[in-house]
């Protein structure tokens, strides 16, 4: 199959995290050799997977421990800002000395961690990385949670932007002091303008970061067009992740609208945490009930009762409430879009045998997603 | 209550756990008792006018209700506005900064976006109207957790960053309000589950300085309860009668809920500030009926 990478999004909350686990699980189990590169994984989710703190070189996921047989596997990894950074430095920074320069700027430390985009360009930097060793049939992204899809998909553009030749130019004139000649009076407000907003010190350690970074421009440029294609290319899919809940349901909408308008291709929705409807079963009467024993004191059994009698209707209200919901998510989407639904279950995923069960409902995902 | 005696109130938290709402409710709450308040929105969803029946207008002070108005803080125009504040001539802004080139990099400059909007909520912390201030209380809907940390950060980044300049001075002016428990407080909203628990935790183990700002952690959506987890466990073992065994299993699940409920609960008191709780209204589409619900909630329990 060509399918190689499978990005997951979504907003906060819907289990993003812990579903790309689960399908990179899956994936495993089916003979491939898979990669999960997570970015800010709960503490619990790391130790679910039974290899302790997650970190940026790739561990294997110990599935031999919950008796699972396979001829793939499964690498775990963690997403770590500052060494990618210092990784894309080392590989397009040029001469050791020019490397250096830029490693030892104290604006580079700032920058290289708290740029706005820097987190998700980051991740699709390790995701190529990953991708061009050739060690995985397949590697699945989890996304950092954003404010608006387009902040995930325009991070490339965004950091591109800020290392664009004009803005080195403009803000390398005070230091290469060659070219008063071709100083431009914009680039000469420019500068004057940010000296009087941020001090003439720092807008020099900038100008300094900027033209330490100009040898590296080309690479960086040309690496974002090749991860870009990647993400484009028939290879990929973005899973979009969700619960039945509004807020998330509108957001996957307007990613999928946006994967839409700007020609990725879109695999299907997870919609997690699905109420199950009541079985006709599951109404009961008071007359169903046993007797009290005695060993249970009166309070305890009434209490107890009625969260049993209660039960059908609960779920009911909420399963209705759902229903809803998803079939307005179906519609909008239109009705060739995959929607896979993983039901409310018991409790968090908090060990690989949970995980496993999540996989398990995620089976039908990884099989339709597999024939790309 | 000395919560609603504060200046300014930023509500973060799990993303989808609720924050908006909560934001809606507690101005809400605070304008029927009379105050004054400007209900901020950090994120640019600008939802809440729509809610109360009005159009959304973006970074525009609106009325919705009694004494309660709504303002959408984006930090595109806030950076305009502080900008052209500080060089004093609009198209020089045009032509400088959201120009190919510098927009960008403007947007790259860390921190800078949502100092600038914290610096628009102080601002307005500050502004006076015959001589009193014009707002009694601001609630600002801030960024969910990690984007909401970085906004809580952005001061002292800023001041990092820069050491002089203006930028710095702002940045110093902002820390100085925002950084003082007189005036501020800050609400941490969570859901009462094992994720969200931890986050908001840890999201208070990061606050470093800023944790005695923590004025309330707010558990939102708790279910009802028909027993206790332990009425449950010794009782339901008796349960099981023929024809029980559906509905049984259904009751362990909701029951399974009540139980990391009541851990979640146990777990948030170890926070040094009060716990309230609102209830699971059955689905989550922001609504008016829904904010008024939870303000009187909310009033009971401030």
């Amino acid at each position: 199959m060509s399918l190689r990478v499978l990005v997951c999004c979504g907003s906060g909350g819907v289990g993003k995290t812990t579903t790309s686990a689960a399908l990179a699980m899956q994936a495993a189990l089916c003979g491939q050799r898979v990669a999960v590169l997570t970015i800010d994984p709960a503490k619990r989710l790391a130790d679910s997977l039974g290899i302790g703190p997650l970190s940026n070189t790739p561990q294997r996921v110990p599935l031999q421990h919950i008796g699972i047989e396979t001829s793939g596997h499964l690498d775990a990894l963690m997403l770590d800002m500052k060494a990618t950074w210092d990784g894309v430095v080392r590989r397009f920074g040029g001469s050791h000395q020019a490397q250096q320069r830029i490693l030892d700027n104290r604006y580079y430390e700032l920058a290289s961690t708290r740029l706005a985009g820097s987190h998700e360009y980051m991740a699709m930097q390790r995701l190529y990385e990953l991708y061009e060793s050739g060690d995985y049939d397949l590697i699945l992204l989890d996304t950092p949670p954003t404010r608006h899809a387009m902040e995930f998909l325009s991070a490339p553009q965004r950091l591109n932007g800020l290392f664009d030749e004009g803005v080195m130019h403009w803000l390398s004139l005070p230091r290469s002091k060659r070219g008063f000649k071709a100083l431009e009076r914009g680039s000469e407000v420019v500068v004057s303008v940010l000296k009087k907003l941020i001090g003439a010190g720092t807008m020099e350690e900038i100008a300094e970061f900027f033209d330490a970074m100009k040898g590296m421009w080309a690479g960086f440029q040309e690496r974002s067009a090749a991860v870009d294609a990647l993400l484009a290319s028939d290879e990929t899919r973005f899973v979009l992740v969700t619960t039945p809940a509004p807020a998330a349901r509108k957001e996957a909408q307007e990613f999928a609208d946006l994967l839409a308008e700007t020609q990725r291709p879109f695999g299907g929705f997870v919609v997690n945490r699905v109420v199950p409807f009541p079985g006709p079963q599951t109404r009961i009467t008071p007359a169903q009930l046993p007797p009290r024993p005695d060993a249970v004191p009166e309070e305890t059994w009434r209490a107890a009762s009625l969260a049993l009698l209660a039960a059908a209707d609960r779920q009911q209200t909420l399963a209705d409430g759902e229903a809803k919901a998803m079939a307005q998510l179906r519609e909008q989407a239109g009705g060739s879009v995959s929607l896979w639904t993983v039901p409310e279950l018991e409790a968090d995923v908090h060990d690989l045998r949970s995980l496993a069960i999540l996989a398990k409902h995620l089976a039908p995902a990884i099989q339709e997603l597999g024939q790309i | 209550m000395s919560l609603l005696n504060k200046r300014v109130l930023l509500v973060t938290g799990k993303g989808g756990a609720g924050k908006s709402t909560l934001a809606a409710s507690l101005a809400l709450a605070a304008a029927e008792r009379g105050k004054r308040v400007l209900l901020v929105e950090t994120h640019g969803s600008n939802r809440l006018p729509v809610v109360f029946g009005k159009r959304s207008m973006n970074y525009q002070v609106q009325h919705l209700t009694s004494s309660l108005y709504h303002l959408s803080v984006t930090s595109q125009k806030a950076l305009e506005e502080y900008i052209v504040g500080v060089i004093k001539l609009r198209a020089l802004y045009k032509l400088v900064f959201r120009n190919r080139v510098m927009g960008p990099f403007m947007d790259a400059v860390p921190g800078l976006h949502e100092l600038i909007q914290l610096g628009k909520v102080m601002n307005l912390e500050r502004t006076k109207e015959r001589g009193k201030p014009e707002w009694d209380l601001m609630v600002v809907d801030a960024p969910a957790t990690g984007h909401g940390l970085s906004m809580l950060n952005a001061p002292a980044s800023m001041m990092e960053l820069t050491r002089t300049g203006p930028f710095y001075e702002n940045a110093k002016l902002v820390q100085s309000i925002w950084g003082d428990p007189k005036r501020t407080g800050l609400l941490l909203v969570t859901l009462p589950e094992d994720m969200p628990v931890n986050e908001t935790l840890d999201l208070y183990t990061r606050l470093g300085d800023y944790q005695k700002q923590l004025v309330l952690c707010v558990l939102n959506e708790v279910h009802v309860a028909p027993a206790t987890s332990s009425q449950w466990a010794h009782a339901s073992p008796h349960l099981s009668a023929p024809g029980l065994l559906q509905a049984k299993t259904l009751a362990d699940r909701h029951m399974g809920r009540i139980d990391r409920q009541e851990q979640a609960r146990e777990r948030l008191s170890a926070l040094p500030c009060p716990l309230v709780e609102l209830p699971f209204l059955g689905h989550r589409d922001l609504n008016l009926a829904d904010i008024t619900q939870l303000a009187n909630q909310l009033q009971e329990a401030l």
